[in-house]
């Protein structure tokens, strides 16, 4: 009974950051109509970029706000630059740069920050809590992850359904011509577009970082696991990457659990072709499917 | 709402080795209701895409009130007052009918003036009042027509391009907004081209015609004079 | 070869202008295949000639070079000629290895002839195509892309599972092949020279490789390249003539597999050992980008993108040594500069080297008919 407590609650707060990373995935679908390959790359550039300042001497807040000012600029300029051209071109060039971009950055980090494992602090407490005598793998570093992820989701909600920006960023992302033809600066909304999703991806990063160990390769299984959440919950829906980051957190938190570690990417490569082969549109998605 | 004048002069746009438009000259006057019309592929709508921007022409310029526009971007053309209601009518259907309205409401100045116009597009179509929170898609054709008519509406534009308003719909809304817009036109002094393949309706309300032919102006003339030449009617407008 | 992705019609050259002997020496065979296996032969010899006069260290490069260029050719035709993108082709190589090793064993006591265990390399691996295939069949651009890319990250995972077959971390041993005695006579016959290890997996490699390009090439100019690009160029004109897409996707997946699983059984034998480690996203993604900075489509590209794939990183790592970088980061320059050529002939030549190439000649030739 511990053990299956322990297992979901890991599950559960992995499956948060998933569903973080798998939000900005679909962010940048719903804009582009491109799979930023590269995300979990440019989260793990900004936070060795926190981990430096950190080092330096600052406070793991002063890091993350750095992280996320890096996400920023770097996802505004990584469109503006590099996604620009390929965007509305053939899917596969799209593609292939974010590969590019991926191949790239990793190997930047390795350059700059070196190809060792380094530890990154966390915020909070890593010790379980212990709830009736019994040690439970709930920490208050987790109590953390998850507030930051509904935080994060919650302004995103904001920000879409409530604001003009919103409006305009979702029209844009919807049908491209007729919002130009409504004045809506298109292209100032994708290069929005993709910062947002680069401040989330940033977040993931961090939040996976805190309490572990970073190397360059360190989110190369996130962005696996994330584009299957994004997918199981359905490529243009935001909340269900949300739930499909959730279940993926539990499910593959199960198989590690249970079954070993080194069958958890198997299991995402079989949920994944499950996924494709039997609603390719994921479960939320309410237009009608799209050709996968 | 402003009035403008819209002047097309030389205007040839091709898509690759095809020409869609081939030095194309069209005034159209602030208070006046201009069709243009002609058989499918004339080019009628390629020229409102090229005046809207979202098509570069080759060679021609497109004038607003003096301004040259022929070179900038689709959203400066649109928030320079050229509002362009597309073909098929560009409904975003994910989002709501509200939603909808306000995206054009946003090139408005402040959030009274929206609120304001808001409630002045659901007074002149009470089917939009109806469904305002519903996601678009549940529009029928006409009401999805009257939403596009009174989004364009919102943006306040001096000039109101049309493209083939009437199809898909009952003669009977067509009848309507047809009225809508001419009445429009005598209140605030709007510049309306309106592309048409139903010339007889269009005539009935416009007060030029233009006709087009394989990229070409073949005819131009008052409205009436248009409608009662039956040679003409009969090679270009099929009826 | 790289003409033959174009739909060059296949005639014989009009007869000789004048002189017997510039008439023999323009002549060429009438059929493709005439064609191919004459430039094959050709290539043959350039390959004998190169192994013969180069170092032991160089034979080795080009060893490397012949397995890269075999999965390469295998993955420029899928994806530039039937325009399904595969991320997981690394772990097909892996497949192919992984069987080499079981099959030949640690000694070398198994009992099959080498040329046997790559064939059933090949065909394992083409299974664990077909299958690949049909999942993938019905997956487009970014869904499929991101399934081979799951499938590059777990089979490793997998190999490690069963690590009591596949040996875990370390991965399996692989025994050299013994170079056969009448292929070291024909050498010293010809050259005087002996013929070390490396210099046999290079013929090795390399021969596998040229039968390889010939067969494709065969296949990209008849019919079923034909029906792969018609497939990649209108999916639904291509059913409309009756094309079955599903069958047709499966069957370019079938013989890109069975050229990357070839590749890992060349690979294997060549670096003596199967390991999780040797397959990693990092070499799926440096035959990717072999193929697009070749040229998508072109077997000529896959070649260049594979000599660039191997003697590229040696040189990147010394101008990174000299500039004044540690060992482990000047290693790291190369997959930086892989990813920023990616990136940029994607921005600024998306049909890669050849396809510049092609564009030159083309507009030499348009400006001297009219010059």
């Amino acid at each position: 009974m511990q053990q299956f407590l322990n297992v979901t609650l890991t599950g559960l707060g992995q499956g948060a950051i998933y569903a973080a990373f798998a939000l900005a995935l679909v962010l940048i679908w719903r804009s582009t109509r491109i799979v930023n390959f590269a995300q979990g790359a440019m989260g793990m550039f900004t936070t060795y970029l926190a981990l430096t300042v950190i080092e330096g001497g600052q406070s793991y807040w002063v890091g993350l706000v750095v992280a996320l000012v890096a996400g920023l600029v770097l996802g505004a300029v990584i469109e503006r630059l590099v996604i620009r051209p390929v965007e509305g071109g053939p899917e596969l060039n799209a593609v292939i740069v974010t590969l590019g971009l991926f191949v790239a950055l990793q190997a930047l980090a390795a350059i700059l920050f070196g190809s060792t494992f380094r530890s990154f602090p966390a915020p909070f407490d890593l010790r379980g809590f212990t709830v009736g005598g019994v040690n439970i793998a709930f920490t208050a570093n987790s109590i953390y992850v998850i507030v930051a992820v509904v935080v994060v989701m919650l302004a995103l909600v904001v920000l879409f359904r409530f604001t003009d920006l919103g409006l305009q960023m979702r029209a844009a992302a919807f049908s491209q011509e007729v919002s130009r033809l409504l004045g809506v600066r298109v292209g100032r909304m994708l290069t929005l577009g993709w910062a947002l999703a680069a401040v989330v991806g940033s977040l993931s990063g961090l939040l996976i970082a805190g309490g572990s160990l970073v190397f360059p390769a360190y989110m190369d299984a996130v962005i696996v696991y994330g584009f299957v959440a994004a997918v199981l919950g359905g490529l243009d829906s935001p909340g269900g990457a949300v739930v499909g980051g959730l279940t993926i957190g539990l499910l593959l938190s199960y198989v590690s659990g249970y079954l070993g570690s080194e069958l958890v990417a198997l299991a995402a490569l079989a949920i994944l072709v499950a996924v494709l082969l039997v609603r390719p549109q994921g479960l939320f998605a309410h237009t009608a499917a799209r050709r996968v | 709402m402003s009035t403008g004048r819209l002047e097309v002069r030389g205007i040839s746009t091709s898509y690759g080795p095809v020409t869609a438009l081939d030095g194309v000259e069209v005034v159209a006057e602030p208070g006046k209701i201009t069709a243009v019309l002609g058989a499918n592929g004339a080019g009628k709508t390629t020229l409102l895409r090229t005046i809207s921007g979202l098509v570069r022409p080759q060679a021609g310029q497109v004038l607003l009130d003096g301004a040259d526009l022929t070179k900038a971007p689709a959203e400066a053309i649109a928030r320079a007052g050229i509002a362009h209601v597309p073909e098929g009518r560009g409904v975003i259907t994910e989002l709501t009918v509200e939603e909808n309205l306000r995206l054009g409401a946003l090139l408005g100045a402040s959030r009274r003036k929206t609120e304001r116009g808001l409630a002045q597009v659901y007074e002149m179509f009470p089917p939009l009042a109806e469904r305002r929170r519903r996601d678009a898609h549940v529009l029928s054709g006409g009401e999805r027509q009257m939403l596009v008519v009174g989004r364009a509406l919102l943006t306040g534009p001096s000039v109101l391009l049309l493209d083939e308003p009437s199809l898909g719909l009952a003669p009977r809304i067509v009848a309507q907004i047809f009225e809508l817009l001419r009445g429009l036109v005598d209140a605030e002094g709007v510049t309306v081209l309106l592309v048409e393949q139903n010339a007889r309706s269009a005539l009935s309300i416009a007060d030029v015609g233009i006709v087009l032919n394989l990229g070409r102006v073949v005819a131009r003339d008052d409205a009436a004079t248009l409608a009662a030449d039956d040679a003409l009617r009969h090679a270009y407008l099929g009826f | 070869m790289s003409q033959e992705t174009r739909e060059a019609p296949v005639t014989a050259s009009p007869p000789p202008a004048g002189g017997r002997l510039a008439g023999l020496l323009r002549w060429r065979p009438r059929s493709t295949l005439g064609r191919h296996a004459l430039l094959v032969l050709a290539a043959l010899v350039a390959v004998v000639l190169v192994l013969e006069l180069t170092s032991p260290f160089r034979n080795s490069q080009f060893a490397t070079m012949s397995y890269y260029a075999i999965a390469a050719a295998g993955l420029t035709v899928l994806t530039g000629l039937n325009g399904q993108i595969s991320l997981g082709h690394g772990a097909l190589m892996a497949v192919g290895a992984y069987t080499t090793g079981l099959l030949l064993g640690e000694e070398g006591d198994g009992a099959l002839p080498l040329l046997l265990v790559m064939l059933i390399a090949a065909a394992v691996t083409a299974l664990v195509g077909a299958v690949v295939g049909a999942a993938a069949a019905r997956l487009h651009g970014p869904y499929l892309a991101g399934a081979t890319l799951a499938l590059a990250v777990a089979v490793p995972g997998l190999a490690i599972y069963f690590d009591h077959v596949f040996g875990g971390e370390q991965g399996l041993r692989i025994d050299s092949p013994e170079v056969p005695g009448w292929f070291d006579a024909t050498i010293y016959f010809l050259f005087a020279h002996e013929t070390p290890g490396a210099k046999y997996l290079a013929y090795l490699g390399w021969g596998t490789l040229l039968l390889v390009l010939l067969l494709l090439a065969n296949l990209m100019a008849g019919r079923v390249g034909r029906v792969w690009r018609a497939v990649r160029d209108d999916e639904v004109a291509a059913e409309l003539a009756g094309i079955r897409l599903g069958q047709v996707r499966v069957l370019a997946f079938v013989v890109s597999a069975a050229c990357a699983g070839l590749a890992g059984a060349v690979l294997g034998v060549v670096v003596r050992l199967a390991a999780p480690s040797g397959f990693t996203i990092v070499l799926s993604l440096g035959l990717l980008t072999a193929v697009v900075v070749g040229g998508l489509g072109s077997l000529a590209g896959a070649l260049l993108g594979s000599a660039l794939l191997v003697f590229l990183p040696p040189a990147v790592t010394n101008l990174g040594i000299a500039a004044g970088l540690d060992g482990t980061q000047a290693a790291q320059l190369a997959p930086f500069v892989y990813g920023v050529v990616l990136v940029l002939v994607m921005l600024l030549a998306p049909s890669g080297f050849v396809g510049v190439l092609r564009k030159v000649r083309a507009r030499r030739g348009s400006s001297r008919r009219t010059g």
